[in-house]
Protein backbone atom coordinates (compact mmCIF):
# COMPACT_ATOMS: atom_id res chain seq x y z
CA UNK A 1 0.00 0.00 0.00
CA UNK A 2 2.86 2.41 0.72
CA UNK A 3 4.90 1.70 -2.42
CA UNK A 4 4.19 5.06 -4.03
CA UNK A 5 5.72 6.67 -0.94
CA UNK A 6 8.77 4.40 -0.63
CA UNK A 7 9.42 4.63 -4.38
CA UNK A 8 9.31 8.38 -4.18
CA UNK A 9 11.64 8.50 -1.17
CA UNK A 10 14.17 6.23 -2.92
CA UNK A 11 14.66 8.88 -5.60
CA UNK A 12 16.53 10.87 -2.95
CA UNK A 13 18.89 7.91 -2.39
CA UNK A 14 17.48 7.26 1.06
CA UNK A 15 14.76 5.35 2.91
CA UNK A 16 12.38 6.17 5.70
CA UNK A 17 10.83 3.55 7.91
CA UNK A 18 7.07 3.75 7.99
CA UNK A 19 4.92 1.46 10.13
CA UNK A 20 2.26 0.19 7.70
CA UNK A 21 -0.19 -0.17 10.61
CA UNK A 22 -0.08 3.55 11.13
CA UNK A 23 -0.59 4.62 7.54
CA UNK A 24 -4.14 5.52 6.59
CA UNK A 25 -5.31 5.86 3.05
CA UNK A 26 -8.30 7.93 2.12
CA UNK A 27 -8.99 7.61 -1.60
CA UNK A 28 -5.65 8.67 -3.09
CA UNK A 29 -4.40 10.52 0.02
CA UNK A 30 -1.97 9.04 2.56
CA UNK A 31 -1.70 9.95 6.25
CA UNK A 32 0.62 8.89 9.06
CA UNK A 33 -0.90 8.59 12.53
CA UNK A 34 0.30 7.37 15.92
CA UNK A 35 -1.22 4.76 18.24
CA UNK A 36 -3.12 7.39 20.16
CA UNK A 37 -4.80 8.77 17.02
CA UNK A 38 -5.39 5.22 15.80
CA UNK A 39 -7.72 4.71 18.77
CA UNK A 40 -9.63 7.89 17.96
CA UNK A 41 -9.92 7.75 14.21
CA UNK A 42 -13.34 6.90 12.74
CA UNK A 43 -14.57 6.03 9.28
CA UNK A 44 -15.08 8.95 6.94
CA UNK A 45 -12.31 11.20 8.32
CA UNK A 46 -11.23 14.08 6.10
CA UNK A 47 -7.64 14.49 7.34
CA UNK A 48 -5.64 12.69 10.03
CA UNK A 49 -2.25 13.06 11.71
CA UNK A 50 0.52 13.92 9.28
CA UNK A 51 -0.40 14.20 5.63
CA UNK A 52 2.14 12.36 3.48
CA UNK A 53 0.94 13.04 -0.04
CA UNK A 54 -1.32 11.82 -2.81
CA UNK A 55 -1.20 9.86 -6.02
CA UNK A 56 -2.69 11.21 -9.22
CA UNK A 57 -2.55 9.53 -12.63
CA UNK A 58 0.01 7.08 -11.27
CA UNK A 59 2.30 9.84 -10.00
CA UNK A 60 3.08 10.58 -6.35
CA UNK A 61 2.82 14.14 -5.04
CA UNK A 62 4.53 14.45 -1.64
CA UNK A 63 3.40 16.70 1.16
CA UNK A 64 5.86 19.09 2.76
CA UNK A 65 5.67 16.99 5.93
CA UNK A 66 6.98 14.01 3.98
CA UNK A 67 9.77 16.13 2.51
CA UNK A 68 10.71 17.16 6.05
CA UNK A 69 10.80 13.50 7.10
CA UNK A 70 13.09 12.76 4.16
CA UNK A 71 15.28 15.72 5.06
CA UNK A 72 15.87 14.16 8.49
CA UNK A 73 17.54 11.20 6.69
CA UNK A 74 20.73 11.19 4.73
CA UNK A 75 18.96 12.34 1.58
CA UNK A 76 20.19 14.23 -1.48
CA UNK A 77 20.04 17.88 -0.65
CA UNK A 78 21.38 21.27 -1.58
CA UNK A 79 21.52 24.39 0.56
CA UNK A 80 20.87 27.68 -1.22
CA UNK A 81 21.59 31.33 -0.43
CA UNK A 82 18.95 33.76 0.78
CA UNK A 83 18.15 35.26 -2.62
CA UNK A 84 17.77 31.84 -4.20
CA UNK A 85 15.58 30.76 -1.25
CA UNK A 86 13.20 33.59 -2.03
CA UNK A 87 13.18 32.90 -5.77
CA UNK A 88 12.69 29.17 -5.16
CA UNK A 89 9.61 29.67 -2.95
CA UNK A 90 8.24 31.92 -5.67
CA UNK A 91 8.33 28.87 -7.93
CA UNK A 92 11.63 29.53 -9.75
CA UNK A 93 14.38 27.06 -10.65
CA UNK A 94 17.78 27.11 -8.93
CA UNK A 95 20.81 28.62 -10.65
CA UNK A 96 24.26 27.15 -10.04
CA UNK A 97 25.60 30.27 -8.31
CA UNK A 98 22.83 30.15 -5.66
CA UNK A 99 23.92 26.72 -4.39
CA UNK A 100 26.05 26.89 -1.26
CA UNK A 101 26.34 23.22 -0.31
CA UNK A 102 25.56 19.84 -1.88
CA UNK A 103 25.02 16.59 0.00
CA UNK A 104 24.44 13.24 -1.71
CA UNK A 105 23.89 12.82 -5.41
CA UNK A 106 25.11 15.33 -7.97
CA UNK A 107 23.83 13.21 -10.82
CA UNK A 108 21.57 14.56 -13.55
CA UNK A 109 18.02 13.21 -13.26
CA UNK A 110 18.09 12.58 -9.49
CA UNK A 111 15.80 14.33 -7.07
CA UNK A 112 17.25 16.63 -4.43
CA UNK A 113 15.75 18.50 -1.51
CA UNK A 114 16.26 22.24 -1.46
CA UNK A 115 17.11 23.68 1.95
CA UNK A 116 17.80 27.21 3.14
CA UNK A 117 20.85 28.33 5.12
CA UNK A 118 19.12 27.32 8.37
CA UNK A 119 18.72 23.76 7.05
CA UNK A 120 14.94 24.07 6.65
CA UNK A 121 13.31 22.28 3.76
CA UNK A 122 11.85 24.56 1.09
CA UNK A 123 10.80 21.88 -1.39
CA UNK A 124 12.48 19.67 -3.94
CA UNK A 125 13.64 19.60 -7.49
CA UNK A 126 15.27 17.57 -10.21
CA UNK A 127 18.98 17.89 -11.02
CA UNK A 128 19.08 19.10 -14.63
CA UNK A 129 22.85 18.89 -15.17
CA UNK A 130 25.53 17.14 -13.18
CA UNK A 131 26.42 19.36 -10.26
CA UNK A 132 30.10 18.53 -10.84
CA UNK A 133 29.96 20.07 -14.28
CA UNK A 134 32.21 23.10 -14.49
CA UNK A 135 29.80 25.79 -15.54
CA UNK A 136 29.72 29.29 -14.17
CA UNK A 137 25.96 29.60 -14.06
CA UNK A 138 22.69 28.45 -15.57
CA UNK A 139 19.71 26.56 -14.23
CA UNK A 140 20.84 23.40 -12.48
CA UNK A 141 17.83 22.36 -10.38
CA UNK A 142 14.34 22.35 -11.78
CA UNK A 143 11.76 23.37 -9.16
CA UNK A 144 9.18 20.60 -8.80
CA UNK A 145 7.52 21.69 -5.58
CA UNK A 146 8.12 24.49 -3.07
CA UNK A 147 6.45 25.78 0.11
CA UNK A 148 5.15 28.82 -1.79
CA UNK A 149 2.48 26.35 -2.83
CA UNK A 150 0.69 27.06 0.47
CA UNK A 151 0.14 30.63 -0.71
CA UNK A 152 -0.91 29.54 -4.17
CA UNK A 153 -3.44 27.17 -2.55
CA UNK A 154 -4.78 29.99 -0.30
CA UNK A 155 -5.30 32.15 -3.37
CA UNK A 156 -7.08 29.32 -5.17
CA UNK A 157 -9.51 28.70 -2.25
CA UNK B 1 -36.48 29.37 25.22
CA UNK B 2 -33.76 30.97 27.28
CA UNK B 3 -34.15 34.43 25.88
CA UNK B 4 -37.80 34.70 26.79
CA UNK B 5 -38.30 37.40 29.34
CA UNK B 6 -40.78 39.99 30.47
CA UNK B 7 -42.54 41.59 27.53
CA UNK B 8 -40.99 45.00 27.77
CA UNK B 9 -40.16 47.32 24.96
CA UNK B 10 -36.63 45.94 24.79
CA UNK B 11 -37.88 42.39 24.59
CA UNK B 12 -40.21 43.40 21.80
CA UNK B 13 -37.25 44.76 19.93
CA UNK B 14 -35.72 41.33 20.05
CA UNK B 15 -38.74 39.20 19.31
CA UNK B 16 -41.20 40.98 17.14
CA UNK B 17 -39.14 43.83 15.82
CA UNK B 18 -41.94 46.38 15.59
CA UNK B 19 -42.44 48.40 12.46
CA UNK B 20 -40.85 51.55 13.89
CA UNK B 21 -37.62 49.65 14.39
CA UNK B 22 -37.71 48.11 10.95
CA UNK B 23 -37.73 51.64 9.60
CA UNK B 24 -34.58 52.37 11.54
CA UNK B 25 -31.41 51.55 9.65
CA UNK B 26 -29.80 48.38 10.92
CA UNK B 27 -26.76 50.38 11.92
CA UNK B 28 -28.79 52.69 14.16
CA UNK B 29 -30.60 49.71 15.60
CA UNK B 30 -27.43 47.84 16.54
CA UNK B 31 -25.54 50.91 17.67
CA UNK B 32 -28.40 51.85 20.00
CA UNK B 33 -28.24 48.36 21.49
CA UNK B 34 -24.49 48.75 22.14
CA UNK B 35 -25.23 52.04 23.88
CA UNK B 36 -27.73 50.29 26.11
CA UNK B 37 -24.90 47.93 27.01
CA UNK B 38 -22.77 50.94 27.95
CA UNK B 39 -20.51 51.14 24.91
CA UNK B 40 -20.37 54.05 22.54
CA UNK B 41 -19.88 53.04 18.93
CA UNK B 42 -16.65 54.12 17.25
CA UNK B 43 -14.88 52.84 14.22
CA UNK B 44 -11.66 50.92 14.71
CA UNK B 45 -8.56 50.31 12.68
CA UNK B 46 -7.08 46.97 13.58
CA UNK B 47 -3.42 46.11 13.25
CA UNK B 48 -2.56 42.66 12.01
CA UNK B 49 -1.45 40.20 14.67
CA UNK B 50 0.60 37.02 14.55
CA UNK B 51 1.11 34.11 16.95
CA UNK B 52 4.40 32.22 17.10
CA UNK B 53 4.08 28.45 16.88
CA UNK B 54 6.44 27.48 19.67
CA UNK B 55 6.22 23.78 18.81
CA UNK B 56 8.14 24.50 15.63
CA UNK B 57 10.70 27.05 16.74
CA UNK B 58 11.85 29.20 19.65
CA UNK B 59 9.78 32.36 19.96
CA UNK B 60 12.78 34.67 20.29
CA UNK B 61 14.40 33.20 17.20
CA UNK B 62 11.31 33.71 15.05
CA UNK B 63 10.96 37.29 16.27
CA UNK B 64 14.62 37.92 15.45
CA UNK B 65 14.24 36.44 11.98
CA UNK B 66 11.20 38.55 11.23
CA UNK B 67 12.92 41.67 12.54
CA UNK B 68 15.85 40.92 10.24
CA UNK B 69 13.39 41.23 7.32
CA UNK B 70 12.51 44.71 8.59
CA UNK B 71 9.19 43.66 10.14
CA UNK B 72 8.36 45.62 13.30
CA UNK B 73 6.61 43.63 16.00
CA UNK B 74 5.13 44.66 19.36
CA UNK B 75 4.45 42.00 21.97
CA UNK B 76 0.76 41.88 22.95
CA UNK B 77 0.84 41.99 26.76
CA UNK B 78 -2.27 39.89 27.42
CA UNK B 79 -1.28 36.98 25.14
CA UNK B 80 1.31 34.22 25.37
CA UNK B 81 3.08 34.35 22.01
CA UNK B 82 1.12 37.08 20.24
CA UNK B 83 2.61 40.12 18.47
CA UNK B 84 1.14 43.07 16.62
CA UNK B 85 2.70 43.85 13.28
CA UNK B 86 3.33 47.57 13.60
CA UNK B 87 5.16 47.83 10.29
CA UNK B 88 6.06 45.60 7.38
CA UNK B 89 7.03 46.41 3.84
CA UNK B 90 5.41 43.22 2.55
CA UNK B 91 2.70 40.81 3.58
CA UNK B 92 3.59 38.79 6.68
CA UNK B 93 1.72 35.97 4.98
CA UNK B 94 4.42 35.63 2.34
CA UNK B 95 7.66 35.07 4.28
CA UNK B 96 9.42 31.71 4.27
CA UNK B 97 8.98 31.65 8.08
CA UNK B 98 5.21 31.82 7.58
CA UNK B 99 5.28 29.16 4.87
CA UNK B 100 7.31 26.91 7.19
CA UNK B 101 4.66 27.23 9.89
CA UNK B 102 6.80 29.14 12.37
CA UNK B 103 3.92 31.53 12.99
CA UNK B 104 0.26 32.04 12.17
CA UNK B 105 -1.64 35.19 11.35
CA UNK B 106 -4.29 35.34 14.05
CA UNK B 107 -6.26 38.32 15.28
CA UNK B 108 -5.38 39.26 18.88
CA UNK B 109 -8.75 38.54 20.53
CA UNK B 110 -8.97 35.27 18.63
CA UNK B 111 -5.81 34.15 20.43
CA UNK B 112 -7.55 34.33 23.84
CA UNK B 113 -9.95 31.33 23.96
CA UNK B 114 -7.36 28.56 23.64
CA UNK B 115 -5.13 29.93 26.40
CA UNK B 116 -8.05 29.67 28.85
CA UNK B 117 -7.92 25.86 28.97
CA UNK B 118 -6.02 24.38 31.87
CA UNK B 119 -3.37 21.76 31.08
CA UNK B 120 -3.86 20.52 27.53
CA UNK B 121 -0.97 18.05 27.26
CA UNK B 122 -2.11 14.52 26.33
CA UNK B 123 -5.77 15.49 26.46
CA UNK B 124 -8.57 14.59 24.04
CA UNK B 125 -9.92 17.85 22.68
CA UNK B 126 -12.86 18.62 20.42
CA UNK B 127 -12.61 21.69 18.21
CA UNK B 128 -16.29 21.79 17.34
CA UNK B 129 -16.26 24.54 14.69
CA UNK B 130 -12.70 24.45 13.52
CA UNK B 131 -12.16 25.87 10.06
CA UNK B 132 -10.01 27.56 8.86
CA UNK B 133 -8.05 26.30 11.85
CA UNK B 134 -6.33 29.24 13.54
CA UNK B 135 -7.32 27.90 16.93
CA UNK B 136 -6.80 24.22 16.01
CA UNK B 137 -3.16 25.03 15.31
CA UNK B 138 -2.94 27.02 18.55
CA UNK B 139 -4.39 24.05 20.47
CA UNK B 140 -1.86 21.69 18.85
CA UNK B 141 0.87 24.16 19.72
CA UNK B 142 -0.08 24.31 23.41
CA UNK B 143 -0.45 20.51 23.41
CA UNK B 144 2.97 20.24 21.72
CA UNK B 145 1.31 17.80 19.31
CA UNK B 146 0.41 15.35 22.09
CA UNK B 147 -3.03 13.83 22.79
CA UNK B 148 -5.68 14.16 20.11
CA UNK B 149 -7.70 16.98 18.62
CA UNK B 150 -10.89 16.14 16.77
CA UNK B 151 -11.74 19.05 14.49
CA UNK B 152 -15.17 19.44 12.86
CA UNK B 153 -16.70 21.81 10.38
CA UNK B 154 -19.67 21.71 8.06
CA UNK B 155 -18.14 23.60 5.13
CA UNK B 156 -16.09 21.33 2.92
CA UNK B 157 -14.17 24.14 1.26
CA UNK B 158 -13.14 25.50 4.65
CA UNK B 159 -11.93 22.02 5.59
CA UNK B 160 -9.44 22.21 2.75
CA UNK B 161 -8.14 25.49 4.15
CA UNK B 162 -7.99 23.87 7.61
CA UNK B 163 -6.01 20.91 6.23
CA UNK B 164 -3.53 23.20 4.48
CA UNK B 165 -3.13 25.11 7.72
CA UNK B 166 -2.41 21.89 9.65
CA UNK B 167 0.12 20.76 7.06
CA UNK B 168 1.87 24.13 6.94
CA UNK B 169 2.13 24.37 10.74
CA UNK B 170 3.26 20.73 11.13
CA UNK B 171 0.32 19.69 13.27
CA UNK B 172 0.28 15.91 13.71
CA UNK B 173 -2.26 15.23 16.48
CA UNK B 174 -5.48 16.19 14.69
CA UNK B 175 -8.25 14.27 12.95
CA UNK B 176 -10.63 16.32 10.83
CA UNK B 177 -14.21 15.35 9.99
CA UNK B 178 -16.76 16.93 7.71
CA UNK B 179 -19.41 16.90 10.40
CA UNK B 180 -22.08 19.04 11.97
CA UNK B 181 -21.14 19.71 15.61
CA UNK B 182 -24.79 19.12 16.52
CA UNK B 183 -24.19 15.45 15.63
CA UNK B 184 -20.82 15.06 17.35
CA UNK B 185 -22.05 12.34 19.75
CA UNK B 186 -21.95 10.09 16.65
CA UNK B 187 -18.18 10.01 17.16
CA UNK B 188 -18.78 7.90 20.27
CA UNK B 189 -16.10 9.73 22.17
CA UNK B 190 -15.86 11.69 25.40
CA UNK B 191 -13.73 14.80 25.55
CA UNK B 192 -11.60 16.42 28.26
CA UNK B 193 -11.88 19.82 26.59
CA UNK B 194 -14.16 21.33 23.98
CA UNK B 195 -13.48 24.52 22.09
CA UNK B 196 -16.71 25.98 20.82
CA UNK B 197 -15.67 28.86 18.59
CA UNK B 198 -19.21 29.23 17.45
CA UNK B 199 -20.48 30.28 14.03
CA UNK B 200 -21.79 33.77 14.75
CA UNK B 201 -22.94 37.04 13.24
CA UNK B 202 -19.45 38.55 13.44
CA UNK B 203 -18.86 42.23 14.10
CA UNK B 204 -18.25 45.46 12.23
CA UNK B 205 -14.58 45.69 13.21
CA UNK B 206 -13.58 42.88 10.87
CA UNK B 207 -16.28 43.39 8.23
CA UNK B 208 -16.86 46.86 6.87
CA UNK B 209 -20.21 45.88 5.34
CA UNK B 210 -21.42 44.35 8.59
CA UNK B 211 -24.21 46.82 9.34
CA UNK B 212 -25.52 46.62 5.80
CA UNK B 213 -25.55 42.83 5.82
CA UNK B 214 -26.80 41.88 9.24
CA UNK B 215 -30.27 41.83 10.70
CA UNK B 216 -31.61 40.80 14.08
CA UNK B 217 -32.98 37.68 12.39
CA UNK B 218 -29.44 36.54 11.59
CA UNK B 219 -28.57 37.03 15.23
CA UNK B 220 -31.56 34.95 16.32
CA UNK B 221 -30.76 32.20 13.84
CA UNK B 222 -27.15 32.02 14.99
CA UNK B 223 -28.15 32.07 18.66
CA UNK B 224 -30.36 29.03 18.07
CA UNK B 225 -27.60 27.12 16.27
CA UNK B 226 -25.13 28.00 19.03
CA UNK B 227 -27.48 26.64 21.70
CA UNK B 228 -27.86 23.39 19.78
CA UNK B 229 -24.08 22.99 19.51
CA UNK B 230 -23.69 23.86 23.21
CA UNK B 231 -26.24 21.20 24.15
CA UNK B 232 -24.50 18.52 22.07
CA UNK B 233 -21.09 19.54 23.44
CA UNK B 234 -22.31 19.24 27.04
CA UNK B 235 -23.39 15.65 26.29
CA UNK B 236 -19.97 14.50 25.10
CA UNK B 237 -17.90 16.37 27.68
CA UNK B 238 -16.37 14.33 30.52
CA UNK B 239 -17.29 15.23 34.09
CA UNK B 240 -15.20 18.20 35.22
CA UNK B 241 -14.30 18.73 31.57
CA UNK B 242 -14.01 22.25 30.17
CA UNK B 243 -15.80 24.04 27.35
CA UNK B 244 -14.43 27.34 26.16
CA UNK B 245 -17.22 29.14 24.34
CA UNK B 246 -16.34 32.09 22.12
CA UNK B 247 -17.94 34.27 19.48
CA UNK B 248 -16.82 37.35 17.62
CA UNK B 249 -20.34 38.72 17.90
CA UNK B 250 -21.31 41.72 20.03
CA UNK B 251 -24.93 40.65 20.31
CA UNK B 252 -26.07 39.44 23.76
CA UNK B 253 -28.38 36.81 22.24
CA UNK B 254 -25.27 34.96 21.00
CA UNK B 255 -23.33 35.55 24.18
CA UNK B 256 -24.68 36.31 27.67
CA UNK B 257 -28.23 35.05 26.93
CA UNK B 258 -26.95 31.78 25.50
CA UNK B 259 -24.62 31.16 28.42
CA UNK B 260 -27.37 32.00 30.89
CA UNK B 261 -29.50 29.37 29.14
CA UNK B 262 -26.62 26.85 29.13
CA UNK B 263 -25.95 27.02 32.87
CA UNK B 264 -29.66 26.71 33.61
CA UNK B 265 -30.22 23.75 31.30
CA UNK B 266 -27.02 21.83 30.60
CA UNK B 267 -25.37 20.91 33.89
CA UNK B 268 -22.61 23.40 33.25
CA UNK B 269 -21.24 26.13 35.43
CA UNK B 270 -19.16 29.16 34.61
CA UNK B 271 -15.58 29.26 35.80
CA UNK B 272 -13.97 32.57 36.53
CA UNK B 273 -11.35 33.52 33.95
CA UNK B 274 -8.62 36.05 34.10
CA UNK B 275 -8.11 37.57 30.69
CA UNK B 276 -8.35 40.74 28.62
CA UNK B 277 -11.85 42.19 28.36
CA UNK B 278 -14.52 43.47 30.67
CA UNK B 279 -16.91 41.58 32.94
CA UNK B 280 -20.07 40.59 31.10
CA UNK B 281 -23.25 42.25 32.35
CA UNK B 282 -25.94 40.43 34.27
CA UNK B 283 -28.84 42.70 33.44
CA UNK B 284 -29.32 43.18 29.72
CA UNK B 285 -32.26 44.85 27.95
CA UNK B 286 -34.28 44.47 31.16
CA UNK B 287 -33.57 40.78 31.54
CA UNK B 288 -31.91 39.63 34.77
CA UNK B 289 -29.31 36.91 34.16
CA UNK B 290 -27.53 34.59 36.56
CA UNK B 291 -24.96 36.50 38.61
CA UNK B 292 -22.14 34.15 37.50
CA UNK B 293 -22.46 35.58 33.98
CA UNK B 294 -20.18 38.37 35.17
CA UNK B 295 -17.35 35.81 34.97
CA UNK B 296 -17.64 35.83 31.18
CA UNK B 297 -15.59 38.38 29.25
CA UNK B 298 -16.94 40.84 26.70
CA UNK B 299 -14.42 42.62 24.50
CA UNK B 300 -15.54 45.77 22.71
CA UNK B 301 -13.68 46.62 19.50
CA UNK B 302 -10.75 48.90 20.19
CA UNK B 303 -7.32 47.29 20.32
CA UNK B 304 -8.87 44.06 19.06
CA UNK B 305 -11.99 43.05 17.20
CA UNK B 306 -15.20 42.55 19.20
CA UNK B 307 -15.32 39.28 21.10
CA UNK B 308 -17.01 37.29 23.83
CA UNK B 309 -15.48 34.39 25.71
CA UNK B 310 -16.22 32.23 28.72
CA UNK B 311 -15.26 28.93 30.28
CA UNK B 312 -17.80 26.33 31.36
CA UNK B 313 -17.19 23.28 33.54
CA UNK B 314 -19.37 20.19 33.54
CA UNK B 315 -20.55 19.47 37.07
CA UNK B 316 -20.23 15.92 38.36
CA UNK B 317 -23.46 16.30 40.29
CA UNK B 318 -26.20 14.99 37.93
C1 LIG C 1 -15.97 31.34 13.88
S1 LIG C 1 -15.69 30.20 12.63
C2 LIG C 1 -14.45 29.16 13.32
C3 LIG C 1 -13.06 29.72 13.26
C4 LIG C 1 -12.01 28.72 13.69
N1 LIG C 1 -12.28 28.19 15.01
C5 LIG C 1 -10.63 29.31 13.67
O1 LIG C 1 -10.08 29.66 14.71
O2 LIG C 1 -10.06 29.40 12.56
C6 LIG C 1 -17.10 29.18 12.74
C7 LIG C 1 -17.04 27.94 11.87
O3 LIG C 1 -18.18 27.12 12.20
C8 LIG C 1 -18.55 26.41 11.06
N2 LIG C 1 -19.92 25.87 11.30
C9 LIG C 1 -21.10 26.44 11.04
N3 LIG C 1 -22.10 25.64 11.46
C10 LIG C 1 -21.52 24.54 12.00
C11 LIG C 1 -22.01 23.35 12.59
N4 LIG C 1 -23.32 23.14 12.72
N5 LIG C 1 -21.11 22.42 13.01
C12 LIG C 1 -19.77 22.63 12.86
N6 LIG C 1 -19.27 23.75 12.32
C13 LIG C 1 -20.12 24.69 11.89
C14 LIG C 1 -18.41 27.41 9.94
O4 LIG C 1 -18.29 26.77 8.69
C15 LIG C 1 -17.14 28.17 10.36
O5 LIG C 1 -16.03 27.62 9.73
Amino acid sequence: MIEPITDFVSRFNTRISLDQRLILRKKNHYFLIDDNLKRSVRKGFFYAGTYLGKTKNGKFFPSFSLLRLIAEQDANQIAVDEKTEWLFICGRDVFKRGIKKVKGSKRKGDYTLVLNQQGECLGFGKILRDLNEKIKNGVTIQNISDIGDFLRREKKD
Amino acid sequence: MACEGPVKETALVFYWQPAYLRLMSDKKFFVSRYEKLGWKYRNVNLKQAIRINTMNSKEAEVVKRLQSHGIKLDKIPFLQSGYRVSWSEFSVGATSEYLMGLYSIQEAAAQIPVILFTELTDKTVLDACAAPGGKTVQLADLMQNTGAIIALDTKKQRLTALSNHLERCRVSNTIVYHMDARRSSRLNMKFDKILLDAPCSGNFATDKHWFRKRTINDVKRNAKLQKEILAESAKILKDNGEIVYATCSLEPEENEFNIDWAIKNLNLQIEKIDCYGEKAQTNIFGKQLDSSIENCRRIWPQKTQGFFVCKLIKCECK
